[in-house]
């Protein structure tokens, strides 16, 4: 239904004028210091390490993001009275290596925080993440979108959940064979280009699908990306590892009532926001609201690559900044100013030489040069290319 | 003819008249082919006796007769044998006539006093009796004074019953609600839906003050001797400088019984703006004191903290469920053919029900029955036309209307991604009223309409209703008459997407209603009005099933049950005038809903919450079987005390029942909202009012003040748990919870409704409350403590105003405030899911800023000329025009990782429009 609240309010909008449509609203909030404990993980029935983010939730104008939480005593326990305790790796993260845990039994989390409150989750069942068939995507005029295919043939799974972490190769608007190392122009050896660079992201939205009305446990072309033609991701190589998880229908409610709430709020049509409890609860004081769900699964995963060479030519990337290309001379006529040594040797400086410019001599008069912006991509980005690259 | 009568009794006054007929003296007598003249001059010699007689009357009488030894009563018998002529003998007078007979006695008690004896009416000839029907007079003067029943020279004291119709007198369609009022008596009736109206009233003399919603008031002068009839036809109220007239219910507001009652004609609907230019008939309903909306973008209102799904929508008696068009831009009703609209908040008549809040009855002007007129209208999304004629001059007549959006102009404006979207929208109308004598009228209406949108070539949107009724009217005598309908009423929607050849799926949801109503009313006598019937609604829903569409489809066809019930109803109620300071309407309905099969239903265990683990077991019953009843009485109660001739107190009391419920967790009506007929696991909702309410008028009735209380209990209001999925969902028990609501609130309305300055001032306080506390329910929302409802808006003031400059132009302003709605804030923040999300207050525990808009509007009409083909007019405006942005709704967003807060407003700029009307 958002679609179509999203085509209503373009429809006003073209009336109205866009900008005017939607404004941005910071609400007086009275309500005290809501700090409740905030749980995010899984306990991982797989070989990997169960890792939990223990965090507090803070007020909605607060500067900080979230306030992480120390000091709390984390014990995996099984419905068969073992327990297993999941130490503090720091700054809020808990974690510990491959419990092979067993598969059929249930488990919970049990917290005590050092303010002396007892958290405890629900036993639940365990759910095996089938493996991930493929991770393709379709080309549509605008850009691609990315999809995965999956299914579990004993028809068991049904609910699913994807996040990844997406990884590409970029460069920089103009190449700099040039630099300044405070005294005089260089030129730049190959260990000093910086054009092409490598920067990841992970995912920040909520991803489900849900095969349950289906007579197939079968996940079909379920998108987890939209890419635009006009991304720098897709300029020169890009990479996706999408990470999957199985989920009972309980916790793939919480999920959904999660992005419910917070993704998908504020249209006409849009159910209204309402708190759902996770399977926490604080035991110590049951009125305590406690953010999170804690199920137990394994994680599947798969990467793959996109390059550019299998795209449009046609397609280019819009570059985030705008670079205009300015000469440097050493003697700038009528009275032979020095462009270059005013502006292109003192460090630290706004604007990078990129090409010379060569007199008729065969000798460099000046450099070309841009801001830093359009010709240094470690500035968003790093050299070192990723090991699976 | 006239001065025969007139002589005659001249003459039989002039001379004696104790003696009694000669009747001994016999003649014979032998005519061939004999005229009058020959024959009276004969019979004159013969008897002695003078013929009085109309020559001209008899020229084409000729007589054959042969006879002797007859008396002359015997000749004259004999000679008018097989002719309507007629003869009366007195003393030594003979009377012809033709046509009727002469008395020649005078009524006894002629002479006496008139109290002295009661006079059997029989004794009195009447004269028309012979006539096979008296045509109704048809009150067309002011100032002629119309005699009604039969005539008597004495008029017996005592009440009689005058009915009849009032009409338009240039199209000759009823006027609705049009008051008669007797000013000496102080009693007075309003003519009902088919302006009809039966009045009982002391015989004699007496003025009818005639007043009708956009008609010129007006007044006859009648003369009531016994029983009879009256149609009074009216004059459509004139553009005129010094009087306009928005409400003509004038005294009715300090005298009817009935409050909260509001009462509209198109005239005052169409002054206020809109902001696309056409007139909106529910965007008006929402000016109203009492009426609120959560928002611009919807058409759902909400009455005296009721939900929206507790109106009554009725459009020419049928049942709306979807009265919206384009996402809520537009309402249902073409302004063309609406007459005028009412709304019921607080007595609500007991021949209505099934709903809690209110009733709107929205009726559409009958076809013009004397010319063939239609107009037209020109918008920037719509276009309308309206035809109308007589099929059958004066007796049957037809009206047309139809409309149509064209908004895809705009949409091809949007953005490259939305270039495939489309949205349309169409209705049509169709009346037909047919009056086939004096006693039966026959009335047939016919709607459908239909709005699609689809976006992107993704998903398809279409959503319809269709109704059809005919009702038949039905005169027994002028104190009894009956109203029969039957009808279909049909609301639909089907949502498809094809784009994703695995997931394509076709959604639908339809409801059905097949209704049969039989309304008596019966004016007892001048103190009490009764008013009883039956009326009977069988539903028939398919809420909603879920099919592939297309063979690679993989979708599991989900087909939610068939559900039946049937709501029968039976009522009676009685307007009593006590007193002529004191009136009471007390009434009382009695309904009976039954659940129906073939159906399974699941049963809880008892004192569990209704969930999916706590099912016992199911029970499958068969077609046609009886699942379960619910059933009650419904009250209704009013009463008015007059404290002097333009004040008024009134109180209220009604009970109500719904047992349809409106299944929808967002924050506006939306096409995609299901309903729900009560079944073993969902109540009826039962909610009751009291009101008080007094009632001033000032400045000759023109203007009109009233402040009006009340409190306001509902049971069993559906509230639905976090995150409930309500379609295609067959165990809808499981999401929702049962909420008690309370609300109360005070009506302020000053209306000045003549005059070249007119409109309305309302302002209300209300405040509406839920309360979920019923531990076995599984969720308490917010700890089972009252909450605000989502519609809560404690101040609310509207004013609208109209000024009419001159014949051609005038101007309107609209100025609305109210206090914010309602939201649930988010409280806190947190990071989730690799993205900050936001943690939720308490439900409905803030709210938006407040809402104010003012809109302008002018109307400039062409020239008035009389006959020209075409009479135009234009109307333009500005919709918000302090363009302030009004927050519709406010809301949280993760974008890149980050929450960001935004504010949405629909109409945040000023909007201007431009509408082109013509009528030919």
């Amino acid at each position: 239904m958002e679609k179509t609240i999203c085509i209503f309010f373009l429809l006003i909008c073209l009336i109205a004028g866009w900008e005017s449509c939607t404004k941005s609203y910071t609400p007086k909030i009275v309500a005290g210091n809501l700090n409740y404990l905030v749980v995010e993980g899984f306990i991982n029935i797989g070989n990997d390490s169960a890792i939990f983010n223990l965090s507090r939730t803070v007020k909605v104008n607060a500067g900080v993001d979230t306030a992480v939480e120390t000091g709390a005593i984390l014990n995996i326990e099984g419905i068969d009275n073992k327990s297993f305790p999941v130490p503090e790796l720091g700054k809020g993260k808990y974690g510990v290596a491959g419990l092979s845990l067993d598969n059929t039994k249930q488990y919970r989390l049990r917290i005590k925080t050092t303010d002396g409150n007892s958290y405890l989750s629900d036993f639940t069942k365990a759910k095996l993440t089938p493996p991930i068939d493929s991770v393709g995507y379709t080309q549509l005029s605008n850009g691609i979108q990315v999809y995965v295919n999956t299914h579990d043939p004993n028809n068991n799974t049904l609910y699913y959940r994807w996040a990844y972490n997406e990884t590409w190769e970029f460069h920089a608007f103009y190449p700099s064979f040039y630099y300044s190392d405070g005294s005089a122009i260089q030129q730049r050896t190959p260990d000093l280009l910086n054009f092409y660079c490598f920067t990841n992201t992970a995912s920040t939205s909520i991803t489900l699908g849900s095969s349950a009305k289906l007579k197939q446990d079968v996940i079909y072309q379920q998108p987890i990306i939209f890419i635009p033609a006009t991304s720098e991701k897709i300029e020169s190589r890009y990479s996706i590892l999408l990470k999957q998880y199985a989920m009972t229908s309980d916790e793939f409610n919480y999920w959904q009532s999660l992005q419910k709430n917070t993704e998908k709020i504020g249209s006409i049509f849009d159910s209204q926001p309402s708190e759902i409890q996770g399977n926490i609860h604080c035991i110590s004081n049951p009125s305590l609201p406690v953010v999170g769900y804690i199920g137990s699964t394994n994680m599947q995963s798969k990467r793959v690559f996109i390059a550019k060479t299998d795209l449009p030519t046609k397609w280019v990337a819009t570059y985030p900044y705008s670079c205009p290309l300015d000469s440097f001379l050493y003697c700038r006529p009528p009275y032979c100013i020095n462009d270059v040594a005013a502006h292109l040797i003192p460090q630290p400086s706004e604007e990078v030489p990129t090409t010379a410019i060569f007199g008729s001599d065969g000798l460099p008069v000046g450099f070309l040069g841009s801001f830093n912006t359009c010709v240094d991509c470690t500035i968003r980005g790093t050299k070192q290319k990723p090991s699976f690259w | 003819m006239k001065k025969i009568y007139f002589l005659s009794f001249c003459f039989a006054l002039l001379f004696k008249l104790a003696s009694a007929q000669d009747n001994g003296k016999t003649i014979g007598v032998s005519y061939q082919q004999a005229g009058i003249v020959q024959v009276v001059s004969d019979l004159e010699s013969k008897t002695g006796y003078h013929f009085f007689y109309n020559p001209a009357q008899f020229d084409s009488l000729k007589v054959t007769l042969q006879a002797t030894d007859r008396t002359l009563a015997a000749v004259l018998n004999l000679a008018f044998k097989g002719t309507d002529f007629n003869f009366t003998i007195k003393d030594k007078f003979v009377f012809l006539i033709k046509g009727r007979q002469i008395a020649a006695n005078l009524p006894p008690g002629f002479f006496t006093s008139t109290q002295s004896a009661a006079i059997p009416a029989s004794t009195v000839t009447d004269y028309s009796t012979d006539q096979v029907q008296q045509k109704v007079a048809e009150a067309t003067t002011e100032n002629k004074l119309y005699e009604i029943g039969l005539r008597t020279n004495n008029i017996k004291p005592g009440n009689s019953t005058l009915a009849g119709y009032v009409r338009n007198i240039k199209t000759g369609e009823a006027v609705i609600g049009a008051s008669i009022y007797v000013p000496d008596t102080k009693t007075g009736a309003a003519s009902d839906q088919f302006g009809y109206f039966s009045l009982t009233l002391p015989r004699g003399k007496q003025t009818l003050i005639v007043k009708g919603l956009g008609m010129k008031d007006t007044r006859r002068r009648i003369i009531l001797y016994s029983d009879g009839k009256l149609n009074i036809e009216m004059q459509e109220q004139v553009t005129s400088l010094k009087e306009v007239t928005i409400s003509a219910e004038k005294v009715a507001n300090v005298k009817s019984v009935e409050m909260g009652v509001n009462k509209l004609d198109i005239r005052s609907i169409k002054q206020i703006p809109t902001a696309f230019g056409e007139a909106d008939v529910l965007r008006v309903v929402l000016t109203l004191p009492g009426v609120q909306s959560v928002g611009e973008a919807t058409t759902g209102f909400n009455v005296r903290g009721g939900a929206a799904d507790q109106n009554l929508i009725l459009f020419n008696d049928a049942t709306i469920y979807n009265p919206s068009h384009f996402f809520g831009f537009f309402s249902a009703f073409d302004p063309d053919l609406v007459k005028n609209i009412e709304l019921y908040k607080s007595t609500i008549p007991e021949k209505y029900g099934g709903r809690l809040s209110s009733v709107l009855e929205v009726t559409d002007r009958d076809g013009n029955k004397k010319n063939f007129t239609g107009s037209a209208g020109i918008g920037l999304l719509t276009s309308r036309i309206n035809l109308e004629g007589p099929i059958v001059k004066d007796k049957t007549s037809v009206i047309f209307g139809a409309r149509t959006s064209y908004s895809d102009w705009l949409l091809s404006l949007l953005p490259p991604a939305y270039k495939n979207s489309s949205a349309s929208f169409y209705d049509v109308n169709l009346g037909i009223t047919s009056q086939i004598d004096d006693k039966n009228t026959i009335y047939l209406m016919g709607y459908v309409s239909q709005d699609k949108f689809r976006l992107n070539s993704d998903t398809s949107y279409a959503y319809g209703n269709r109704n059809a009724n005919i009702k038949w009217k039905h005169n027994f005598n002028n104190k009894l008459y009956s109203i029969f309908l039957v009808g279909y009423d049909h609301y639909d929607y089907n949502v498809s997407s094809t784009q994703n050849a695995i997931d394509a799926y076709k959604l639908d949801f339809g409801i059905n209603q097949y209704n049969g109503r039989l309304d008596f009313t019966y004016y007892l006598n001048p103190k009490n009005t009764i008013d009883f019937g039956v009326s009977t609604i069988y539903y028939s829903m398919n809420p909603g099933q879920e099919v592939p569409d297309g063979k690679q489809s993989l979708v599991i066809p989900q087909i939610v049950p068939q559900e039946q019930a049937s709501e029968n109803a039976l009522y009676l109620g009685d307007k009593y005038d006590i007193t002529p300071e004191f009136s009471v309407s007390a009434g009382i309905r009695y309904s009976l809903y039954a659940y129906l099969g073939a159906q399974t239903v699941d049963n809880y265990a008892a004192n569990l919450p209704k969930t999916a683990i706590n099912v016992v077991d199911s029970t499958t019953y068969g077609k046609g079987k009886v699942i379960n009843t619910y059933k009650g009485p419904e009250i209704r109660l009013s009463a008015r005390y007059n404290l002097s001739d333009d004040l008024s107190l009134k109180a209220a009391y009604n009970t109500l029942r719904q047992y349809i419920h409106l299944l929808s967790n967002t924050t506006s009506i939306s096409p995609t909202d299901t309903y729900k007929l009560s079944d073993p696991n969902i109540k009826p909702q039962f909610g009751q009012q009291i009101s008080l309410g007094l009632y001033k008028n000032a400045a000759s009735n023109t203007i009109e003040t009233s402040v009006e209380v009340y409190y306001k209990k509902i049971n069993n209001y559906l509230d639905y748990r976090s995150g409930a999925t309500l379609l295609l969902n067959d165990h809808v028990e499981q999401e929702v919870i049962n909420t008690q609501g309370k609300a109360y609130g005070v009506e302020f309305l000053v209306k000045k409704t003549a005059g070249k300055l007119n409109g309305w001032i309302s302002y209300t306080y209300a405040r509406t409350f839920l309360k979920q506390d019923d531990p076995n329910a599984g969720e308490l929302i917010n700890n089972g403590n009252f909450y605000p409802a989502s519609y809560d808006k404690p101040h609310d003031f509207n004013f609208n105003g109209n000024y009419r400059v001159s014949h051609r132009f005038s101007i309107s302003l609209d100025m609305t405030y109210s206090t914010g709605r309602p939201i649930t804030l988010p409280i806190a923040k947190y990071e989730y899911g690799g993205s900050e999300r936001v943690y939720y207050s308490d439900r409905n525990a803030y709210r938006i800023p407040d809402y104010f808009r003012t809109d302008l509007s002018m109307t400039i009409e062409g020239n008035h000329k009389v006959h020209q083909l075409t009479h135009n007019s234009w109307s333009i405006g500005v919709y918000n025009l302090t363009g302030r942005a009004n927050a519709y709704s406010t809301y949280f967003q993760e974008q890149g990782g980050v929450i960001n807060g935004y504010q949405l407003s629909i109409f945040a700029r000023p909007i201007p429009f431009v509408n082109y009307n013509i009528r030919f």
